[in-house]
């Protein structure tokens, strides 16, 4: 076995296996931050230096080629930035911060198996792994009457998803005795014309659709967000989406595209989502409840990608996850720099953002635009990449109903952009003061927002390479 | 009738008496220990049937593990015993609409001709075979569902100490 192929997840493992040890001895919250940021950063070195390298491992159960590799370097991205979020870690007791990075580290390496698992088994037990590791982490919040209830919801929740998902994946392999990917990719594409087939296929689509909150499993997605703490939170709602794009892609990707019922089912299960979210979330004045539900309809555009069912349909939809990801942590840090007691932000408390830090206040700005889908924004390239994709299948009708839903989501964008810009605070609040790593972080993401939005050549070449590996 | 179909009915009858005890008992710890008869049952039935090592994991991991777990849980919580019905009106409703409507599909079911049904093969598999499979072909799930019991571990240490109340962790704030 070629154990170097498995760096990116042994240096994860590596940092979850300190973090356990850490745990156990004496807190000290500076030492656990800089030992996190260093792991994350090797983390992060390791899956881009691993990016090119293909192969099979674990008896053909683990399949690493540009496709996973490309959503790992995503996900250890992701994970850099979140841990380098959490140097006060507010909202966690300062005993658990711990058993926090742990939980994270954990929680990464399960969602990069995700990313290259190829037998049903041992994608289950990865999607288990990460599910648990985040139910822990949103019950970690400091203030008892959020962390308990949500976590418990957030729980019950996913594990009715799971037994979805596992009925289906038993039809699945009732009807073609099949649990390796690559036989069912043999098998299924010749009986998607069987009811049973395409049962199977989508309530086991319904454990992944729960991890990226599609509309009938969304209903954890406000309350989850609203009850972690605001570092968890922004972990879900950006890193987790991307290890459920990956996952999507490859299960969506066996049916090889000759599937009209199952494109009939994420068709509704897409259009619905964008709806859904965006009008409830017109009515939201919590920012992470805001944030949740333009999540939910967020996966429904993502979803507008993968029904498509071709190379552009499904690069368009990777090419939006990752944007996602840049999108949303944008959003969850400067929520998270406002709180910075750990609280949950009230769009309201934004008031005089632009007066007390506007390299924060253009940060909003850039990823709120993006979310909304203005140009030059890596938003805007990745809608126009997936409508594209719809527009050469033949929706029209659905690219109409989600520009639709885009203008209504520019609505509520704009709200939150007035209160940060626009609106008066009551009282004069004092300035928010960054560090130097933190002001950087903040001008990279403006500049990945608006660089990718100008220059999307090279992470779309890269992408469209990508899904080819996909059957 | 061969001793083999009689014992299997014995069985049989053994097991849908003790769950049916299980479920109606209104003293939880008498609940619990139809249920481990239960289990010892089903375990009766995996021997008879040809797995005489999912017999033994039956016992070991169900009847002996988890159950004596919801034993000691039930007589460390001492739940009371609620008066009235079980269920609310509410909840019976429903489970009684879906148990008819299982009852209808699986009688349609059995009630069909069986011609051109195939037995199914009966797989059989010693302990080493099993072992010597699922160490070696599926070894990396085998290791995930070993993490998974990690973060649970920690989950458990996480929540016992939660439950203790808001006072015990400001006092570990204090120093």
């Amino acid at each position: 076995m070629n154990w170097i192929l498995l760096t990116p997840e042994l240096t994860v493992l590596l940092a979850a296996a300190l973090f356990l040890v850490l745990a156990c001895l004496k807190p000290d919250p500076r030492r656990d931050y800089q030992l996190a940021v260093t792991m994350a950063a090797f983390a992060v070195a390791a899956a881009t230096a691993c990016a090119t390298m293909s192969g099979d491992l674990f008896n053909h159960v683990y399949r690493v080629d540009l496709f996973s590799q490309v959503f790992k370097a995503l996900l250890a991205i992701g994970f850099f930035l979140v841990i380098f979020l959490c140097d006060d870690f507010q909202g966690v007791a300062p005993s658990h911060h711990g058993e926090g990075y742990f939980l994270l580290a954990v929680c990464t390496l399960s969602m990069m198996m995700l990313a290259s698992a190829v037998h049903l088994l041992a994608i289950v037990l990865a999607l288990e792994l990460s599910s648990y590791s985040l139910y822990i982490l949103v019950f970690l919040r400091q203030e008892h009457r959020w962390g308990m209830i949500t976590g418990l919801r957030y729980f019950l929740v996913g594990a009715s998803a799971s037994a979805i998902m596992l009925f289906g994946l038993a039809i699945i392999y009732g009807v073609t005795g099949a649990v390796h990917i690559d036989m069912l990719i043999q098998q299924l594409p010749a009986m998607m014309g069987h009811p049973m087939a395409v049962t199977g296929l989508l309530l086991t689509l319904a454990g992944f659709f729960f991890k990226l909150a599609v509309f009938p499993f969304h209903f954890w997605a406000p309350e989850a967000y609203q009850g972690a703490p605001n570092q968890v939170a922004a972990f879900i709602a950006a890193v987790s989406k991307v290890a459920a794009v990956a996952i999507l892609l490859r299960m969506i990707s066996m049916a090889q595209g000759n599937s009209d019922q199952l494109a009939r089912g994420l068709i509704a299960m897409a259009v619905i989502s964008m709806t859904v979210g965006n009008l409830a979330a017109i009515a939201q004045r919590d920012f992470k409840r805001l944030m949740a539900f333009s999540s939910v309809a967020h996966a429904g555009y993502l979803l507008l990608g993968m029904l498509c069912m071709t190379p552009a349909g499904y690069g368009a939809a990777m090419f939006y996850g990752a944007a996602v990801l840049i999108m949303k942590y944008t959003c969850f840090m400067v929520m998270t720099r406002v709180a910075d007691d750990g609280r949950n932000l009230q769009i309201d408390e934004l008031a005089g953002l632009h007066r007390r830090s506007p390299l924060l206040a253009l940060a909003l700005m850039m990823a709120l635009f993006s979310l909304a889908g203005i140009p030059p924004t890596i938003g805007f390239v990745g809608k126009l990449m997936i409508f594209v994709a719809a527009m050469q299948k033949g929706y029209l009708v659905l690219v109409l109903v989600a520009m639709a839903n885009v203008v209504v989501s520019l609505y509520y964008y704009l709200l939150v952009l007035k209160a940060a810009y626009l609106d008066e605070p009551a009282q004069v609040l004092p300035s928010i003061s960054l560090t130097m790593p933190a002001r950087l972080v903040a001008v990279a993401m403006i500049a990945l927002i608006v660089g990718l939005g100008f220059y999307p050549t090279t992470l779309l070449d890269l992408v469209q390479a990508a899904v080819l590996r996909l059957p | 009738m061969s001793i083999l179909t009689l014992l299997f009915y014995a069985i049989a009858l053994l097991i849908v008496v003790a769950t049916a005890m299980a479920v109606t008992r209104r003293n939880m710890v008498h609940a619990v220990l139809y249920l481990v008869l239960s289990f010892f049952g089903t375990a009766m039935l995996f021997y008879l049937l040809g797995a005489p090592f999912l017999a033994a994991l039956e016992i070991i991991i169900y009847a002996g593990a988890i159950m004596v777990l919801f034993l000691f849980l039930i007589m460390m919580i001492r739940l009371k015993t609620l008066p009235g019905m079980f269920f609310p009106v509410g909840q019976l409703l429903p489970a009684i609409l879906i148990s008819a409507g299982f009852l209808v599909v699986s009688s349609v079911m059995v009630g069909r001709n069986p011609a051109g049904w195939a037995p199914m093969p009966a797989a059989q598999a010693s302990p080493l075979a099993f072992g010597v499979y699922l160490f070696q072909t599926h070894w990396l799930a085998v290791e995930i569902a070993s993490m998974l019991l990690l973060v649970a571990l920690v989950g458990a240490y996480v929540l016992g100490r939660r439950v203790r109340g808001p006072s015990a962790d400001a006092r570990e704030e204090a120093p």
